[in-house]
C-alpha cells in the first residue's frame, strides 16, 4: 500500500539545539497515523515542519510522492495538509462560522458557497448551534472542535491533529473519538499526536514514536507498549504497561 | 585614495553616531517590542535640554549626566502612564500611539520653542585633528567615543547585572520570565528608562556638532530604525554593526550621488535586507 | 451581517450631498462638504491597509501625492486631467508594491518604517526633480467643463467629491464580505493559523495596499483639479501623512464608517484650531491630533466606530448566550 506522506531522517535545529534528528514516518492513505513520545521529543516541531509552519533543516517530506520539504506554509494548506494546533489558535474576533468559513474559502472563490460549505461542516462536527459565538467565548473543548471544522472546510486530504483530546473530560474524549471515526469514514487521513496512549490503542492502525528527536518505533500500538526501547524512552526504565497508557504524573 | 580613506573614516564616524541614537531604541524593543516611534523626539528633547544647560553654563559634556539622568525618569513616567496601557491594547496600538506622542512632542516644540536652528554657543572641541591625509573635528570624534562607551557599558549591563539579566529573559520568553517571578512593568519601566538616558546621553553629545529644532530628531530615528533593522531588532551588538554600516552608506552615497540623495542607499539596503534577511545581520529569528 | 443597513445610511449621505451640490450656494459651506469628503475617502484609503489589513501606514500622503501629481503633469503636457486616474493610480500601485512586497509578510513595524522611509524618499525627489517642479510645484492652467474636469462653482466638485466616496464605501462593503475581507480579518487575529488554512499574508496584504494606493491617488487627482495648485507641503510632506492617520485612528480602525466619522471630527477640528490658534505651522494643531491619537491608542484603541459596535456587539453577545438565541441572519 502507498504512503499518503513519507517523512524520512527529517532533522530541525535551533541554534545549537537539535530539535529533530532523524525522524522516519509512513502514513499510510485512509489510516489514522498516531505520533507519540515522551514530553518534550520534538512531536510538535515535527508536525510544524510537516505543515511547513517550520522549515526543516535537513531531510525530507513527500506528500502523495511530491516533495514538500521548505514549501511555505500556507501552500502546503493549498496542497491538502491541515491542521490543528496543540495550544488552540482560534481567530478570536470571528464568529464561529465566520472561522470555518475563512478555512471553506481555500476552494471556493464565492463567499456564499463557503458559508454553505461551512454551515455544512458545522453541522458534521456539532458545532452548528453555536455559529454566531465568538471564537474567544467557546470553552476549550469547543474551541479544538472550532480548530478541526476550520481545517476540516480546507477539504485536506491529510489532517494533522496535534493534542486534541489534551485537556478534554472522558464524556468529552468519547465525543471526539466518535468524531474522528467519522472524519475517517470521510475518507479523509489523520495523523494526529498524542500524549495519552490509552486514546489511540483503539483506533490507530499505526503507531511512530519519537524520543528525543528521532524515531525509536514504528508498528501497532500493541507492539509500541510491549517494546523495550519505548519503555525506556518514556521513563528511563522498565514499567507496567498501565503506567505507559496512564496519564503522565 | 585619501579621498577613499577619508571618506571611510568619516563614515565610521558618522556610523557612531547613529549607533548613539539606535542603541536605546533597540534595548526597547527587544525587552518588550515595541517600536518607540517618538524616538526621535525623545532625542529632540534632550538636545534641547543640554541647550538649556549650556545656556546657563553647564556645557553639553559637563550636563550628560544630568540630561541622561532626567531623560531616565521621562521615560519611565512615559512608561507608566502611557506605554503600558498600550501593550494591553491590539499590536496596532503600539504603533500609531508612539506616533501620537512623536506629533504631539514635536507640536509641542514647535510651539514653545519656536521653529528656529538653535546652537550650543561658544561649542567646545571644535578643533580639527590630523592624522596623514585625514582630517578629524575633535568633537566627531568625541561623539565616536561616547557611543562606543556607551555601546559598551549597556551590553556589559545586560550581560552582567541582575536587572539585565531579567531583560534578557522577558526577551527570550514573556511567559517563562513571568512565571520566575520577574516583575514585568517593573522590568519594562527600566528598559524604557535605560532607553531614553541613552537617548539623553546622545543628544547631549550631538549638541557638540548639531543644532537643534522642533523636527531635529526624526533623521536620526528614522536612520535609527534602519540601523535597528539592519542590526537585527534587540540585538546591541546589531545596532553597532549596522550603524557603521548605514554611516558609510550614507557618507558614501551622498559623495559619489548628490547630496540630497545620500539616503537612497541607506533605504534601498534596508529594503533589501527585510527582503532577504528579516531577522538582521545579528539577529535571532 | 447583511449589508442593507450600510447602502441605506450610504444613499442617504448621497442624497443630502446633492442636495447640497445643487442647493448651496454658499462657498464656504460647499467647500467644507468637498473637504470632508475627500478626508473621509483618504481615511478609507489608510483604513484598508492599516485598519483592515492591520500595517499602519505614516507615508500615506505619497499616494495622494501620486494623484495630484500625476493630475498636473497630465494638464500642463496638454493632456486631459482623466488619463491621471489611472496614470496615478499605476504610479501608486507600484510604490506601493516597492514598499509591501519586502515588508507585508513580516511583523507590522518593518511595514510601518518601510513606509517613512519611502515617503522621504519620494519627498525628496519632488522637491529635486525638475520635471516634478521641484519645491515649486505646479499651478494649474485654468479651464473649464467636465473634458478638462474644471469647474467655475465648487457644486460639481462636491459631486464629484460624492461619487468618489460612494464608490470608495461600496468597494469596502464589498470588501467586508468577500475573500479578502475575510482573509485579512484571519490574519489581523492570527496570522499562523491564518496561514494554516492556505492563506497567503503577504498576497492579500499587497491587494490590499495597492487597492488603497489607488483610492488615495483618486483622491489626490481631484484635489489638484479642485485647488489647481500643488506643491510637496500641501501633497506629500509627513503633515498630511499625520492627517491621513488622524482620521483612520479616531474613527476606528477597521470599521466601514470609521473614516467617514473621523474626517467629521478632523474638519471640525482642523476648523477649531485654526479660529483659536490661526492656522496651522505654529505647532498647536500638532499638540492636539498627537494628545487625541494618544489618548485613543491608549484608552480606545477601535476609535469611535470600533467602541460603538463592541457596545452592540456586548449588548448583542450576553443575549446570544443562550442556545439559539442569536439573530438568524446569514450574511
Amino acid at each position: 500500500m502507498s504512503s499518503l506522506l513519507e517523512v524520512r531522517g527529517l532533522a530541525k535545529r535551533f541554534g545549537s539545539v537539535r530539535a529533530l534528528d532523524g525522524v522516519d514516518l509512513d502514513v499510510a492513505e485512509g489510516s489514522l497515523t498516531g505520533l507519540i513520545g515522551p514530553n518534550g521529543a520534538g512531536k510538535s516541531t515535527a508536525f510544524a515542519c510537516i505543515a511547513g509552519a517550520e522549515k526543516p533543516s535537513a531531510g525530507s517530506v513527500r506528500f502523495r510522492g511530491r516533495e514538500i520539504a521548505g514549501t511555505a506554509y500556507h501552500r502546503v494548506a493549498a496542497l491538502g495538509i491541515g491542521r490543528t494546533y496543540q495550544l488552540v489558535q482560534t481567530f478570536a474576533d470571528m464568529t464561529v462560522l465566520e472561522a470555518v468559513t475563512t478555512g471553506a474559502l481555500l476552494r471556493r472563490a464565492r463567499l456564499r458557497d463557503a458559508i454553505a460549505h461551512a454551515q455544512e461542516i458545522l453541522a458534521f462536527v456539532g458545532l452548528a448551534e453555536k455559529r454566531y459565538r465568538l471564537g474567544r467565548a467557546l470553552t476549550v473543548a469547543d474551541k479544538k472542535r472550532l480548530e478541526v471544522a476550520r481545517a476540516l472546510a480546507t477539504e485536506p486530504t491529510l489532517l494533522l491533529l496535534d493534542e486534541v483530546m489534551a485537556g478534554l473530560t472522558p464524556a468529552e474524549c468519547g465525543a471526539a473519538v466518535e468524531l474522528l471515526r467519522r472524519i475517517l469514514a470521510r475518507g479523509v487521513t489523520v495523523l494526529m499526536v498524542e500524549h495519552v496512549m490509552e486514546v489511540l490503542m483503539p483506533i490507530a492502525e499505526h503507531v511512530v514514536v519519537i524520543a528525543a528527536g528521532k524515531t525509536i518505533f514504528s508498528g501497532t500500538a500493541a507492539g509500541a507498549v510491549r517494546d523495550a526501547g519505548v519503555i525506556e524512552a518514556y521513563l528511563g526504565s522498565p514499567l507496567e504497561h498501565g503506567e505507559i497508557a496512564g496519564h503522565a504524573p | 585614495m585619501d579621498t577613499f580613506a577619508q571618506l571611510l573614516v568619516g563614515g565610521l564616524l558618522t556610523g557612531l553616531v547613529f549607533a548613539l541614537v539606535a542603541v536605546g531604541l533597540t534595548l526597547v524593543y527587544g525587552v518588550m517590542d515595541v517600536v518607540n516611534f517618538a524616538h526621535g523626539e525623545f532625542l529632540m528633547l534632550s538636545m534641547y535640554a543640554a541647550l538649556g544647560l549650556a545656556l546657563i553654563g553647564i556645557g553639553p559634556l559637563l550636563g550628560l549626566p544630568l540630561v541622561a539622568i532626567a531623560l531616565f525618569l521621562f521615560g519611565i513616567v512615559v512608561y507608566r502612564v502611557f506605554i503600558r496601557r498600550l501593550l494591553a491594547g491590539p499590536s496596532e496600538a503600539t504603533v500609531f500611539g508612539t506616533f501620537g506622542l512623536l506629533v504631539l512632542l514635536q507640536g509641542a516644540a514647535q510651539a514653545t520653542l519656536t521653529s528656529d536652528f538653535q546652537s550650543v554657543p561658544n561649542p567646545p572641541l571644535q578643533g580639527t585633528i590630523h592624522l596623514g591625509p585625514i582630517a578629524l573635528s575633535q568633537a566627531t570624534l568625541v561623539e565616536g567615543i561616547g557611543a562606543l562607551v556607551l555601546t559598551a557599558s549597556l551590553f556589559a549591563f545586560v550581560e552582567y547585572t541582575e536587572t539585565g539579566r531579567a531583560m534578557r529573559a522577558l526577551a527570550e520568553d514573556r511567559v517563562a520570565a513571568t512565571l520566575m517571578g520577574i516583575d514585568v512593568q517593573r522590568v519594562n519601566g527600566l528598559a524604557f528608562g535605560i532607553g531614553a538616558a541613552c537617548v539623553g546621553a546622545a543628544g547631549s553629545l550631538l549638541m557638540l556638532s548639531y543644532p537643534v529644532y522642533p523636527t531635529a530628531g526624526a533623521p536620526f530615528a528614522l536612520t535609527a530604525f534602519v540601523v535597528v533593522a539592519l542590526g537585527g531588532f534587540g540585538s546591541i551588538q546589531g545596532a553597532l554593526v549596522g550603524a557603521l554600516l548605514v554611516g558609510l552608506l550614507e557618507v558614501f552615497g551622498g559623495f559619489y550621488l548628490a547630496p540630497e540623495l545620500k539616503m537612497v542607499p541607506v533605504y534601498v539596503a534596508y529594503l533589501a535586507v527585510v527582503l532577504l534577511r528579516p531577522q538582521g545581520l545579528l539577529g535571532r529569528r | 451581517m447583511t449589508a442593507r443597513p450600510h447602502l441605506y445610511a450610504l444613499g442617504a449621505i448621497v442624497v443630502l450631498g446633492l442636495l447640497a451640490a445643487f442647493g448651496v450656494r454658499d462657498a464656504v459651506v460647499l467647500d467644507l462638504v468637498f473637504t470632508l469628503l475627500l478626508y473621509a475617502v483618504l481615511g478609507q484609503s489608510w483604513n484598508w491597509i492599516s485598519g483592515y489589513a492591520g500595517n499602519i501606514s505614516f507615508g500615506h500622503a505619497i499616494f495622494f501625492g501620486c494623484g495630484a501629481y500625476a493630475s498636473a503633469l497630465c494638464v500642463t503636457h496638454g493632456l486631459t486631467p482623466w488619463l491621471a486616474i489611472p496614470a496615478g493610480a499605476l504610479a501608486a500601485a507600484a510604490l506601493a508594491l516597492v514598499t509591501g512586497f519586502p515588508t507585508l509578510g513580516l511583523r507590522g513595524h518593518y511595514f510601518s518604517i518601510a513606509t517613512i522611509a519611502v515617503a522621504a524618499l519620494v519627498e525628496t525627489f519632488a522637491r529635486t526633480t525638475p520635471w516634478l517642479g521641484k519645491a515649486n510645484g505646479f499651478e494649474l492652467p485654468i479651464a473649464s467643463g467636465w473634458a478638462a474636469l474644471q469647474f467655475p462653482q465648487k457644486g460639481p466638485y462636491v459631486v464629484l467629491a460624492l461619487a468618489l466616496f460612494a464608490a470608495v464605501q461600496l468597494a469596502t462593503i464589498a470588501l467586508e464580505r468577500s475573500r479578502l475581507g475575510y482573509y485579512l480579518r484571519a490574519l489581523r487575529a492570527n496570522h499562523a493559523a491564518a496561514a494554516s488554512v492556505g492563506i497567503d499574508e503577504r498576497r492579500c496584504k499587497l491587494i490590499a495596499f495597492a487597492w488603497s494606493a489607488t483610492m488615495a491617488s483618486a483622491a489626490g487627482v481631484l484635489y489638484a483639479q479642485y485647488t489647481l495648485f500643488i506643491d510637496p507641503p500641501s501633497t506629500l510632506a509627513l503633515a498630511i501623512s499625520i492627517d491621513i492617520a488622524l482620521i483612520g485612528v479616531v474613527g476606528g480602525i477597521g470599521t466601514l464608517w470609521g473614516p467617514a466619522a473621523g474626517a467629521l471630527v478632523y474638519v471640525v477640528l482642523a476648523k477649531a484650531v485654526a479660529l483659536r490658534f490661526g492656522g496651522a505651522g505654529k505647532g498647536y494643531d500638532l499638540v492636539i491630533y498627537g494628545a487625541i491619537i494618544c489618548l485613543i491608542a491608549a484608552l480606545r484603541p477601535y476609535g469611535i466606530v470600533g467602541t460603538i459596535v463592541d457596545a452592540i456587539r456586548r449588548r448583542r453577545g450576553s443575549i446570544a448566550v443562550g442556545p439559539g438565541a442569536a439573530a438568524e441572519t446569514p450574511a
